[in-house]
Parts: structure tokens; sequence; C-alpha cells
């Protein structure tokens, strides 16, 4: 973000009294590990509880108008019509081409008998977002008053339920508006970890007041950007300017459950006609996990290749995985690469063997329904 | 065994005779966090001061470590292979890297004293 200065989010203070090591991301001072460090936090996340807060992301309520479902129709592959009230939907915008301008999480609200649009988004791509909605929204509010928490593992509900009165047979990707301190706190059972847990979107003011009591809770510390990273990737989750970008489709990243295949012929979809053809033909890339046969460690950018040295494909992603304790990559392979054979990784100028793993590296642990 | 020197690229050199002795410092494993892998150099590699001669890898991002004289690599700490986080454990004895022929014992004049290294890291 050149020639920018870096913005803070609204608990900026509170993250630096709890020792939190700050990062440039996205154009956002944020933590990206506390006193623990980003393998304790990790592990505590896989094994307890850990609240993130992630409010350098976009948030947006739009009002559930036919004008306005109409007009993200075009970009987004959901039926936003048919769709239940509080349940919350993983999505793209896309461009023509299908390539993902962003992936979001999408969900209809009622709030004192108002119906809404509530949609998530990447900080990075809060630009160009919020160019388009303003191109295309009537009667809608880009949140600027409320921060986002993430309270993520096994332990998470336990821990939320002791500060909030949520239902058990709240299920994943469930969605919640509740009360709390005289004001609307909106909650999904989401994360991007992999784990069980809740996404929390709450009013600034109050915001301190109630990670406070969280991690009051002995079971759940403060963890930041650096193992959400690498939490998202051991399951196996797609990252936006990694994994997704405006050249790759969701077909070829492998998202194909997440588009409302009804939409695919719509001409209402603006890039209809690339993505219907897509799906029923043979992608150009696909995506693939992958691990080192040593020790080393793997990167995003590192290009792969076959035993001719021919370039096949690049890793997106790659981090240290501290539950298999080895290193484990994404990224995209040329369709007709040879599976069979052996696959390389450059390697500071040298070829290593890698090999291809299951995504997700590690299960995920959701509360699904029975 | 004489005083340890530093490098402003947050090595630490000891000098034992014509040897060597290498690792980062406590101020460098801290900034980097959890170390998860050290890319050895191979035994026998010829390097020349401020040259990269190895890969440290924290859950963060990948550094370079420069060798900070002329030499040849003689020994590198195999226990970092099966446990990197010795590094941070214990950056400037356990943690050591790597160990060099020192081809001019002269260079040692270049590096900084563990006073002037203080002041390096206070600016």
């Amino acid at each position: 973000m050149t020639g920018e200065a870096l913005q803070n989010i609204y608990l900026n203070n509170f993250h630096k009294n709890n020792n939190a090591k700050f990062v440039p991301f996205a154009g956002y001072n944020m933590p990206i590990n506390y006193k623990h460090g980003i393998i304790n936090e990790h592990i505590h996340v896989r094994t307890h509880a850990g609240i993130f807060d992630v409010s350098h992301m976009g948030q947006i309520l739009i009002s559930l108008t036919s004008e306005n479902i109409l007009a993200l129709e075009f970009y987004i592959p959901l039926d936003i019509k048919l769709l239940q009230f509080n349940k919350c939907h993983y999505s793209f915008i896309l461009n023509s081409h299908g390539g993902v301008i962003d992936d979001i999480m999408l969900s209809k609200i009622k709030i004192e008998d108002e119906e809404f649009i509530y949609i998530v988004y990447n900080a990075s791509r809060k630009k160009v977002l919020n160019e388009i909605f303003k191109k295309i929204l009537l009667n809608y509010k880009i949140i600027q008053d409320r921060c986002l928490l993430a309270l993520q593992g096994p332990d998470s509900f336990s821990v939320i339920t002791s500060i909030l009165n949520l239902s058990s047979s709240m299920k994943f990707l469930d969605v919640a508006i509740l009360e709390y301190k005289n004001t609307k706190v909106f909650i999904s059972r989401s994360g991007y970890t992999g784990e069980d847990g809740f996404e929390i979107s709450i009013l600034d003011n109050i915001a301190e007041n109630f990670v406070q009591k969280i991690i009051q809770n002995e079971n759940t510390i403060l963890c930041g950007l650096g193992c959400r990273d690498s939490l998202r990737m051991e399951a196996g989750l797609s990252l936006y300017g990694n994994e997704l970008n405006e050249e790759i489709n969701p077909i070829q990243a492998g998202l194909s459950w997440a588009l409302d295949k009804n939409r695919l012929d719509d001409k209402n979809l603006n890039c209809f006609h690339v993505l219907s053809k897509e799906i029923n033909t043979s992608q150009s890339i696909k995506k693939i996990g992958l691990s080192p046969v040593n020790k080393s460690m793997l990167r995003a950018q590192m290009t792969l290749h076959n035993k001719n040295n021919k370039e096949i494909g690049k890793i997106t992603s790659g981090c240290y995985s501290p539950i298999l304790k080895k290193s484990i990559a994404i990224g995209y392979i040329n369709k007709t690469s040879d599976m069979s054979e052996k696959i390389y990784v450059n390697i500071r100028d040298k070829l290593e063997e890698i090999q291809i793993e299951k995504i997700p590296f590690v299960k995920k642990n959701y509360k699904k329904g029975d | 065994m004489s005083e340890k020197k530093y490098t402003e690229e947050h090595e630490w050199v000891k000098l034992d005779g014509e040897t060597a002795i290498v690792g980062i410092t406590n101020h460098a494993q801290e900034s980097l966090g959890d170390i998860v892998f050290v890319d050895l150099p191979a035994v026998g590699k010829e390097v020349k001061a401020k040259e990269e001669l190895c890969v440290i890898e924290s859950v963060k991002a990948a550094s370079d470590i420069y060798s900070p004289l002329d030499g040849e690599v003689l020994e590198v700490n195999e226990n970092l292979s099966n446990d990197a986080s010795i590094v941070n454990q214990d950056a400037e004895n356990e943690g050591w890297i790597f160990k060099l022929k020192v081809s001019d014992i002269s260079q040692v004049n270049n590096l900084m004293t563990l006073d002037q290294y203080k002041e390096f890291l206070d600016k």
C-alpha cells in the first residue's frame, strides 16, 4: 500500500496493551500474534478456543429490495430471493469472465422487522467493492461502527454462552441477531479456521468489554492473523489474493460447491456463459494440496515442475502446519499434467520432490446438524 | 575463546582459533518468531563475508543468513534438522548454526562488539 498510511482498527490500543505484534495487512495495522506466538495460538484454537479481531474486513447492510437483489445477483452466483433468513452462505462477487472479484459471506437477516442482506468481504477488496456497491445499490450502509470478532475452536460454544444467550440448536452457518447491552449483535456460527466457532459483529463501543469477558475464560486466548493463516491452510480454505483473484474462476479454485447451479444458466449473472461452459468441460488448471518429501518449507509463488523441469504450476499458499509438524501448501497445477509422475518444486533454484496431499490437510470440526 | 562479535544482519560470531562459530542473535530469533526449519549449508562450501549462506524459516517467512567472514564451512549443527526451535530456545549457544574455517582473521575487526551491537539495535 504505497503512499497510504496504515489504518488502525478500533481496538488497536487494546491489542497493544495485550502485547500484540503488528504487521501491515491490506492497508491495516493488524495483530499477527500475541505473547504465546503463532504456533501456540494455532494449537490453542485446535484444542480450546481463540479470539481473533478481524475488524479490518468489510461489512455492509443492504436493504432487501427486489432492485438490490437483482443488482447483486448480476455479480453473485446465489439465488438471493430463495435464501432462508438467518443462514450465511459462502459466495463470490464475480467479474464478466467468471474471475473472483472477492469471496464473501452473505446472509439475509431481520433487524426489528426490517429485512437486510448482510455481507462480509475482504479488507483488500474494500475499494473495488465499495465502488461496485455504490454503482449498483440503493439503500445500503457500509458498516463503520462495528468490530468483527471471530471466536474459534472446540470450546467456542461454552465460552460464548457464558456471555450470550445462544441456542444450542444453532448449527454451522446459522445466523442469530441477539440483544447485548441494549444493542444488536450479529452472530454466525462460522469462521475460517476449520473449527467450530462464531463470527461476531458488535458495536465498537462495547467490543472491548466483550473481548475482555471472552478472554477471562481460561480456555480462550487472543490470536492474531499469523495463526489464522496457518489454520485456514490446514483446513484447505482459500485466501483472496493467494488462491483467488480476478483471473481464476470458482470452478478452477475447486469451489463449484459454492455456486448455485441454477444460476449458471441465468442471463442476469454477468459471467453465466463462462461458468456454464466451464462446469461442463475440463478446466485448464486445478487446485491441489502439497507437502515436501523432505523437511523444506513451501511458500507462495514457488513454481512446480515435472521431471523434465517443465513448469506445470505454482504454489499459492504455503506454511508450516503446527498439527502435522511439516510444511503444507496449496497450489494450482495444469490439468494436463501427469499426476502419476513425480512433481518437483523450485526452492531457491533447487528442485525438490513434493507429494500431493488431500485437502483439507486437517479434518474440519464444524457443528453440523444431525 | 574470544568474545562474541556481531553483524548488522544479526548474526553472532565466536572465534576459537581459526574456527568461527556462527548463529543468529537472540534479538533476531525474537523478531522472527517460531523457527520451524533451518536450511543448513553444505559442509565444505566456500563463502565470502556478507554472502548469503543459508536460510532460516520461521512460521512467518524465510530469512537469509549471511556469512560474517570469508571462509569454508567446517561443520553444521545437525541438531537443528530435528528441532529448529532450539534456535528460539537458545539462539546464542545451543542454537549455533555453522562453523567456519576462517581465511582472514583480521576481518573480525569489522564486526561489532556487544556494546556496539546494542547501540545498533537502539538506533
